[in-house]
């Protein structure tokens, strides 16, 4: 048995991947491991990043099971379990040893590693999916658009992409706070994600590598969390929407409980 | 005009208050069936399985900014709580107002954009105009590309539901009521022809554009997010029956994206409507769109679930189950061998579930405990599927044990049918079912039976 001991990290993983091919591993005899528990009779490989290895591993997957099962195995890799690396491992394995087809990652369902790498793909699909209606902004002084989360899964990556399509035209931070990480997008530029600590925005301190790749209007944010004027208008209005909107002879709480986890409402204008 | 110089003192909020308050019984909330990425510039996207922005109390989503420009009406339908003979608050916003509160709201991810509808103030060409004025600064000085939908006004000019309709993502024009003679009684300033008329406009402009964009890529587009209508459910005396029928209908000749229905909520306690004291027709309502998703994803037909001998869906089991209890020669299916067409057919199998079934049984043969994965809901599959031949467990194949198995034992008792047969059941609901039981509200549907409310209004398709 060897074991692949990796950090939490999709590039990590997929250089394991990479290395567990190189090294002419047998999937069956193979763990990628995201934790330091020992394994008995396994030899230990540790991983660190190779940013040329995952990089092809990335684009195999991406020409052999087509973007949509690429995403589902990233959103797998997104999640919190521990066994996300060797679920993920076994099923690429798999798929490429039966020679699968783009859009057929998945299908085997009956097979316990394909359905642990397709439920963790699906719960944090969901979540994903959830984030892009839940998430909120709130407007900053000089306009800056700025969003807190607190996901079960590591979404800030996959979130991004979404908003910037969406807003091009605006500055925005969405910031995943029990992971200290932030996503930043200056207008007109890519893009990215930094560690904030904390609560950058809050201390300043922690700000500097925002300030060192940011653009001007983002530096402003370092000191303290100032909403521009018109904010709190603009949430009392939605509020009072949020209000009007229900049909009281339809009241039904749990459904919206149901719809609507309470987990999400903290960082959500309206509740 | 002095509809525009009558609310103007008002607030922006008193202005938000009114019109949403007054736009709250349309139920179609979706944001979905467009797919556009962003330009580069401007504001917005448009994504194709549409996205849920928030949960109101009622459980209802929030995805579009769902306002009325004004509730002043000429017109006076005896259930709308706008009607010109009701004395409430009026309000009209200007268009600066709605691009406002559409811009600063999605810009803070609240919305996916903007769902406009209108009272008729002066006429419906005015109305209409309105409208059009509206979306088109939208579109044009807030560079807004986010989803739009827009009703069209009953008997305004064709060119200005053309101009609308370039404009926005959606459009609806609300049936109102299941038949002619229903609109008659409860709407007497409109009439059916005004209202199919629009609907054959927007669907024939919704055919024409699709053969432009064949020729030519980059063709301005009409309505790409397709029509939906909208009916009241319990208003008027229709049954059932006749109401899928009329949403088969619709589907097949005007090829409407959805059909949404909304049970009746007496606001006026006018004495022409039916009382309700139970709440609105909850259960009726979502019977309804279990029903409605038979007949589009399912393969089902409207005279499969229901007849002139039995107009109105069962209280205690869903249409898909109702159908199967009648059909058990055809059951149980052999789930590795069974048509796509058939699993979707059985109850407690989804379509996702019924595609991956499909997917997965080429490379193993599927047990019991491989359903689950797949996300079959056994507990109701299993009287009506086989794996390699053989039952979950031993069961009895018969209708009232089935039945039984079903349904729960305390409903039954409040319903008054435990005891009874499947074919007793049936009779006592046809009898009973218009006026008495079929006004279950859902909250007095037990939670098992409630698995399967979801968010009806807002759904992707
Ligand atoms: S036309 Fe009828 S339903 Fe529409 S706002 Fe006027 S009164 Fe209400």
């Amino acid at each position: 048995m060897i074991a692949y001991r990796c950090e939490d990290s999709p590039e990590c993983i997929f250089t394991a991947i990479y290395r567990a091919y190189e090294e002419k591993c047998d999937p069956r005899d193979t763990r990628i491991c995201l934790t330091e528990d020992p394994l008995l009779f396994a030899e230990d490989r540790p991983v660190t990043v190779e940013e040329e290895k995952a990089e092809k591993v990335l684009r195999t997957l991406r020409r052999r099971f087509g973007e949509e099962d690429l995403q589902s195995l990233c959103l797998c890799l997104a999640s919190p379990s521990e066994d996300k690396g060797q679920a993920a491992y076994r099923t690429i394995a798999k798929g490429l040893g039966r020679g699968c087809r783009p859009g057929h990652l998945f299908d085997d369902l009956a097979d316990p590693d394909v359905h642990k790498a397709f439920a963790l793909a699906r719960g944090a699909g969901n979540e994903l999916h959830h984030l892009y209606g839940f998430l909120r902004f709130q407007e900053l002084e000089g306009g800056i658009l700025y969003a807190r989360i607190g996901p079960k899964n590591d979404l800030t990556a996959f979130l991004m992409p979404h908003f910037a399509d969406r807003f091009p035209e605006e500055n925005f931070l969405i910031q995943d706070e029990p992971r200290g990480l932030c996503g930043v997008h200056p207008v007109g530029k890519e893009w990215f994600l930094v560690q904030s600590g904390q609560i950058f925005l809050r201390a300043g301190a922690e700000g500097e590598s925002i300030e060192e790749r940011g653009t001007a209007p983002l530096r402003q944010t370092r000191e303290r969390l100032m909403f521009s004027a018109g904010e709190e208008e603009i949430q009392e209005l939605f509020r009072c929407f949020c209000r009007t909107i229900a049909i009281e002879e339809r009241w039904n709480l749990e459904l919206q409980r149901n719809l609507l986890p309470l987990r999400f409402r903290g960082y959500m204008t309206e509740f | 005009m002095e509809y525009l110089a009558n609310g103007s003192t008002r607030s922006l909020m008193e202005k938000l208050a009114i019109l949403s308050d007054a736009a709250k019984y349309d139920v179609a909330c979706t944001s979905s069936g467009v797919e556009r990425q962003g330009t580069g510039t401007g504001v917005g996207n448009c994504l194709k399985m549409g996205i849920c922005h928030s949960f109101s109390s009622d459980g209802r989503c929030i995805s579009l900014l769902k306002i009325l420009m004004t509730n002043e009406c000429i017109y006076d339908c005896k259930y709308c709580l706008n009607r010109r003979s009701n004395d409430v608050p009026r309000a009209i916003f200007t268009p600066e107002e709605i691009c406002t509160l559409t811009m600063e709201f999605y810009r803070r991810n609240y919305i996916e954009g903007l769902f406009l509808s209108s009272g008729i103030v002066n006429s419906p060409d005015c109305t209409m105009e309105l409208l059009c004025r509206t979306l088109a600064l939208l579109r044009g000085k807030y560079r807004f590309q986010g989803y739009i939908h827009v009703k069209a006004i009953p008997g305004a000019d064709g060119e200005l539901i053309r101009r609308a309709g370039f404009l926005a993502d959606r459009m609806s024009v609300n049936l109102e009521l299941p038949t002619a003679e229903g609109l008659r009684l409860l709407a007497p300033n409109k009439h059916r022809k005004n209202i199919l008329g629009p609907m054959r406009q927007i669907q024939t402009g919704i055919q024409v554009n699709q053969n432009e964009l064949t020729v030519y890529r980059h063709a301005p587009r009409f309505v790409s997010g397709g029509q939906s209508t909208q009916m009241i459910i319990g208003a008027t005396q229709e049954n059932d029956y006749q109401i899928l029928k009329v949403a088969e209908s619709l589907y097949r000749k005007f090829e409407l994206k959805r059909v949404f229905y909304s049970a009746f909520v007496n606001v006026n306690q006018d004495a022409s409507l039916p009382a309700l004291p139970g709440g609105p027709p909850l259960l009726r309502e979502h019977r309804l769109y279990q029903a409605d998703f038979l007949l589009r994803f399912y393969g089902f037909e409207a005279e499969e679930l229901l007849d002139e001998e039995r107009p109105f869906f069962n209280v205690l089991l869903d249409p898909k189950e109702d159908w199967a209890v009648r059909h058990l020669e055809q059951f149980p299916v052999e789930v590795n061998k069974a048509s796509l067409e058939m699993l979707l057919r059985v109850p407690g199998i989804g379509v996702k579930s019924a595609r991956r079934i499909v997917a997965a049984r080429r490379s193993a043969k599927l047990d019991f405990q491989d359903l689950k994965k797949i996300g079959v809901v056994l507990k109701r599959a299993v009287y009506f599927i086989t794996c390699g031949g053989r039952l979950m467990y031993p069961l009895k194949l018969e209708e009232d044990a089935i039945v039984r198995n079903l349904t729960e034992k305390e409903d039954r008792i409040r319903l008054g049918s435990d005891g009874m047969t499947y074919r007793q059941m049936s009779l006592f609901d046809d009898a009973s079912f218009a006026d008495g039981l079929h006004k279950l509200p859902l909250s007095q549907v037990p939670p098992d039976r409630r698995r399967n409310v979801r968010k009806y209004d807002c759904l992707p398709m």
